[in-house]
């Protein structure tokens, strides 16, 4: 425009189509950056598709097409740009659903990544036409590349291009003819490193895609990536990203893409001369579903798939034969661009292994099954193993390393058709089993079924851990183990439509097969007996004998465990109710101690004897015994409350003393013993015969409560101590006292042994009741007094020698009394015995302890057995602390035990009648005097 | 044209694909439909979105692609079916109909005892059915 002189020229056809496009790209650029300045991002982005639209097809000639698609590209390159400086405005302007006949944008077309990675591809596009044109150029001839004009600049006008002359002063602009132009413009874009290019717009994309959460746009993304880093020769980068999408491709079954990107690894790993990773690529591949059959290549497809070539089967078949030549030991050699020669020596052997996890399960897949859950040991089991191969050609493996977790059981299975392999083997390893097969080939899709016995000496688990295939010399493939009942399907093959195979012939054993098998313990060649003669007794050392008998085995670091535990803890018969009383107290049955015969030697020599006595658990060693010895101990427990019990003891020894603590043999036993309460003791409180203190806490108590017992001050009760034997076993009591608690109390109330103690033990069969009677003089005024404990020392009548113990005290607390001052006492004066017909005084006292007068009235009511004189109904007053005495004289009628006349006696100030008991108003009436024999003992029991 | 069809069952694993192009784009056309199931992803997961489309099988276009269109169908069962075509100008219509009649197909060849749910769809059947509904799509530029 500054220089007038230069004319707008009507260009050459090449030249011409670049000018309308370049003119197209300024007009799109000003009209898209107008629109999404003003936030017009769907109106912006219809725009750019119509102007795509527009010049798509304008790709012009052949040879000059790499023009066009570097112009595409860079359409999209700058439209992603300007999309991306103006994403502010973007959501809240954007229609609210997509793909919709409204709204025909999808989501990605509104985000730059997918502008750059399309700007990529068309870059990819160009470099592709660039090099088909340098080729073409290349095999034409040389001499239209020596023409190239020296300098090309752009022209003024736009998308125009000239030359520049300099002649001396003056600079002329000529314009350039196509060729020249063409020359020039592959000249130029053959500067540029196209590659980085397209890398840098992908990973772009490959990142944006992924903060999106769209992962297979991002693995598309990062695989044309991968492949421009391939074509770049950046071979680790390449496999990074490779290895990264494929594991998304296996993880969805996509096999062609997986295929794709294996072709493009399994090249790499060549090219670095990784002989493991091109192994372990190429078995994948082979094994991979795909059937489609054989197509002709074209230079289209090599250019699509890569090298992988075209996914079919006869290229898997290719594929696993031109690795298993590696693994017999053939070379492969490099490619002509590049790359190592892959060899495999036996020097370096390989080893590829393969998990549960590992996609070359497909290639080998091992699982073993045992055919029983558990064995004896020293016993043979069977075991199945199962291999099975998705390669195309049949597999022939050279041998079959098993290992178990136990060493001693590993085998090693032959093919007997390589003897070569056997000669080599029987040199490295002489102490495994070998077993021969007849041949180990594995065809495609068949389980390869073996059998074999195995046999384990020792107890615990056999577990079959890995089976290592030998192929070759030098080549292991090592696969772990898996149970035909928790096996996963194989990966890929598992969408695919086959018929069921089973690993095992007995379907039964593919659901249920594990490779893991219990083998048993030994059985135990030694008794453990408990003995325990009857229920134990609450407070007494309940003593049970334990014996440990050898049979068979010799016992080496023997140890004895004993356990306590409640019967009932299981949960049965049990309210909850009742549970919490026991389980919230502390230990009610106790394990005292295990006295062992000569454990004082012992403990003496060997200072790391293991002796441990908790409450209910307790452990200690056994000494060493040979066959036929035998050692006992005693266990002592203790009942603390009535409970039932079972008592555990287990033994653990080993029968050598050589060979390892896993090797030990169990022995348990287990006995319930009872606990129960051998002597129940109650008590009553009784007033003096025919003596009545008027108690006025008896009088007021008020129904429903409890009363405490009353006694009265100064006065001696009789207090009635009843032992009776509830237990099974008779009983002997040793002594019956009451304990006073506190030395205050003692004096306060002053407890004195009456009667009731035999001179020896007294034996108490079961059943039987004892009673010992005390008197109780209260002397201190108390609402609450202490009385004290009742204290049975009792034995077990037992004629043991060896069994002297001093006896079980058994304690019980008397409840506290209430003591007090009596107004009024009552007493009943009458002979003990009666004669028919002969008179007697029968004297009523009533004592008034009162400083007050009291008032009383009384009635004697008439009776058949007797008569009486004097007044039926009376009253009086009783003067302060003075007595008041009725007599009435009486004749017996009737000879026996008779009632005496119904005596009533109230008290006015305090609403109290007394109506002596029963026994108190029984009188013996002899018919004639009897005669006594004098004796002190008859006395004592009339007297009672 | 239709130039590929597709069954994609759970986990995103291709149950059925078939393609129908003279040109070798078999791997192409693998991508495209690998990569349309993010849109599927997207439109299921974010219903917000796809608003009234919530209830619909229908999933509309999916990923247009330079030459491409695709569009998605989301069965009661999570099965998706992909349908890529050529036509630039398609009607939304024509690929609802589509998309029913090839569900139709999809459930008889499914019913099939022998079928194994989740495994690929072999039958010979269903190809020559699939490539007949097919080969009647488009608008009506014959008729």
């Amino acid at each position: 425009m500054k220089k007038p002189t230069v004319l707008y020229v009507r260009l050459p056809p090449v030249q011409r189509l670049v000018e309308i496009k370049a003119v197209a790209e300024q007009l799109h650029f000003k009209t898209s950056t107008l629109l999404l300045h003003g936030g017009k991002v769907v109106e912006a982005i219809a725009w750019f598709n119509k102007h795509i639209a527009s010049y798509r097809q304008l790709v012009g000639s052949t040879k000059n097409s790499f023009l066009h698609w570097d112009w595409l590209s860079r359409q999209f390159l700058v439209f992603a740009e300007l999309l991306e400086t103006s994403t502010v405005a973007i959501p809240s302007t954007l229609p609210s659903h997509f793909g919709t006949s409204e709204n025909p944008l999808t989501e990605w077309e509104v985000q730059p990544a997918y502008y750059y990675q399309l700007a990529a591809s068309y870059l990819r596009e160009k470099r592709y036409c660039l090099d088909s044109s340098l080729s073409m150029t290349d095999s034409a001839s040389a001499n239209t590349l020596g023409k190239n004009p020296e300098s090309v600049l752009p022209s003024v006008f736009v998308g125009q291009s000239a030359r520049l002359l300099e002649q001396g002063d003056t600079i002329e602009v000529l314009p350039l003819s196509d060729a020249e132009y063409i020359n020039y413009a592959i000249t130029e874009a053959q500067r540029f490193q196209d590659s980085y290019e397209i890398i840098a717009l992908f990973k772009k994309a490959y990142e944006s895609f992924n903060s999106l959460k769209a992962p297979r746009l991002a693995s598309h993304c990062s695989t044309r990536m991968a492949k421009e880093y391939f074509i770049a020769e950046d071979f680790n980068n390449a496999k990074l990203h490779f290895d990264g999408v494929s594991s998304l491709y296996r993880q969805e079954g996509w096999v062609t893409l997986l295929w794709e990107s294996l072709g493009y690894l399994r090249e790499c790993s060549r090219r670095f001369g990784s002989v493991k990773d091109f192994i372990e690529y190429s078995l994948e591949m082979a094994s991979l579903p795909i059937f489609s059959a054989g197509e002709v290549e074209t230079p289209n497809s090599k250019r699509e798939y890569g090298p992988a070539g075209l996914p079919t089967l006869s290229r898997r078949e290719s594929v696993q034969n031109e690795v298993f030549g590696l693994l017999r030991g053939e070379n492969i050699l490099p490619l002509t661009d590049g790359g190592c020669s892959l060899i495999i020596t036996e020097e370096q052997p390989v080893r590829v292994d393969v998990d549960v996890i590992s996609p070359l399960r497909m290639a080998l897949l091992a699982c073993v099954a045992f055919h029983d859950q558990s064995v004896k040991p020293g016993s043979p089991t069977m075991m199945t193993l199962s291999l099975l191969s998705q390669l195309p050609c049949p597999v022939e493996v050279d041998r079959l390393e098993i290992e178990f977790n136990q060493p001693k059981c590993n085998f090693i299975i032959v093919n007997a058709v390589k003897d070569l392999s056997t000669a080599q083997l029987d040199m490295d390893s002489q102490d495994v089993r070998v077993e021969n097969a007849p041949s180990l080939i594995l065809p495609t899709n068949k389980w390869l079924r073996l059998t074999y016995e195995v046999k384990s000496g020792q107890s615990g688990k056999l577990e079959c851990l890995s089976i290592t295939a030998k192929i070759g010399k030098s080549f292991m493939i090592c696969c772990q183990a898996e149970s035909p009942a928790s096996m996963e399907e194989l990966p890929f093959w598992k969408f695919e439509d086959q018929v069921e195979t089973f690993p095992t012939k007995d379907p039964g054993l593919t659901y249920s097969g594990l490779k893991v098998i219990q083998v048993e313990e030994p059985e135990p060649q030694v008794d453990l007996i408990l003995g325990a003669s009857s229920p134990a007794l609450v407070g007494e050392t309940f003593v049970v004998p334990l014996t440990i008998k050898s049979n068979g085995h010799e016992v080496y670091s023997g140890e004895l465990k004993i356990n306590l535990v409640d019967a009932r803890g299981g949960g049965l018969l049990m309210s909850p109710r009742e549970a919490e009383p026991f389980s919230s107290g502390n230990h009610h049955v106790e394990l005292l101690s295990i006295s062992g015969t000569g454990v004082e030697d012992e403990s003496q020599t060997q200072f790391d004897n293991i002796r441990k006595i908790q409450q209910s658990f307790g452990v200690v060693s056994v000494p060493v015994l040979r066959v036929g010895d035998s050692w006992s101990c005693k266990l002592e427990i203790k009942w603390h409350r009535p409970k039932s019990v079972m008592l555990y003891a287990s033994l653990g020894y080993s029968p050598n003393s050589t060979e390892a603590a896993s090797q030990r043999v169990n022995i348990h036993r287990s006995l319930q013993i009872e606990g129960k309460i051998p002597i129940s003791i109650s008590h009553c409180f009784m007033m003096p015969f025919r003596r009545e203190p008027l108690l006025l806490s008896k009088v007021k108590s008020l129904p429903g409560i409890e009363q405490k017992v009353s006694l009265a001050l100064n006065e001696t009760s009789v207090l009635i101590v009843t032992a009776q034997n509830c237990s099974e076993v008779p009983l002997r009591v040793i002594s019956l006292s009451i304990r006073s608690d506190g030395d205050e109390d003692s004096r306060a109330c002053s407890v004195q042994h009456v009667g009731g103690i035999p001179a020896d033990n007294a034996p108490l069969v079961p059943g039987e009741e004892f009673k010992g009677i005390f008197s109780v003089t209260s002397k201190v005024d108390s609402p609450n007094l202490e009385v004290g404990s009742v204290c049975l020392v009792w034995k077990r009548d037992l004629k043991l020698g060896d069994f002297e113990d001093s006896g079980v005290v058994t304690e019980q607390k008397l409840p506290s009394v209430i003591v007090e001052q009596p107004p009024l006492i009552v007493s009943f004066d009458c002979p003990p015995h009666a004669i028919l017909g002969v008179p007697f005084l029968f004297h009523i006292r009533i004592h008034n302890q009162t400083n007050l007068l009291q008032e009383i009235k009384y009635s004697l009511g008439d009776c058949q057995s007797f008569v009486f004189s004097g007044p039926h109904d009376n009253a009086g007053f009783v003067l302060p602390k003075s007595e008041y005495i009725m007599s009435y004289k009486i004749v017996p009628l009737c000879s026996g035990l008779q009632q005496l006349p119904q005596v009533s006696i109230t008290s006015v100030r305090y609403s109290a009648a007394l109506n002596p008991s029963a026994a108190a108003a029984t009188i013996f009436v002899y018919p004639s005097e009897p005669e006594f024999i004098v004796g002190a003992k008859k006395q004592e029991t009339i007297l009672v | 044209m239709i130039v590929c069809v597709a069954v994609v069952g759970h986990q995103n694993n291709p149950l059925y694909l078939q393609s129908f192009t003279e040109a070798d784009d078999a791997l192409k056309l693998h991508h495209i439909v690998h990569c349309s199931l993010d849109v599927v992803d997207e439109r299921v997961n974010n219903p917000k979105k796809s608003g009234p489309t919530l209830n619909e099988t229908f999933l509309g276009m999916l990923y247009p692609t330079e030459n491409y269109k695709v569009y998605g169908y989301l069965t009661n069962t999570k099965v998706k079916f992909l349908m890529v075509t050529t036509d630039l100008d398609v009607k939304d219509a024509d690929v609802r109909s589509f998309f029913r009649r090839f569900h139709a197909a999809y459930v008889d060849a499914v019913s099939n005892p022998f079928h194994v749910p989740g495994k690929k769809i072999t039958s010979k059947a269903f190809a020559e059915r699939v490539s007949g509904i097919v080969k009647s799509f488009g608008p009506v530029t014959t008729g």
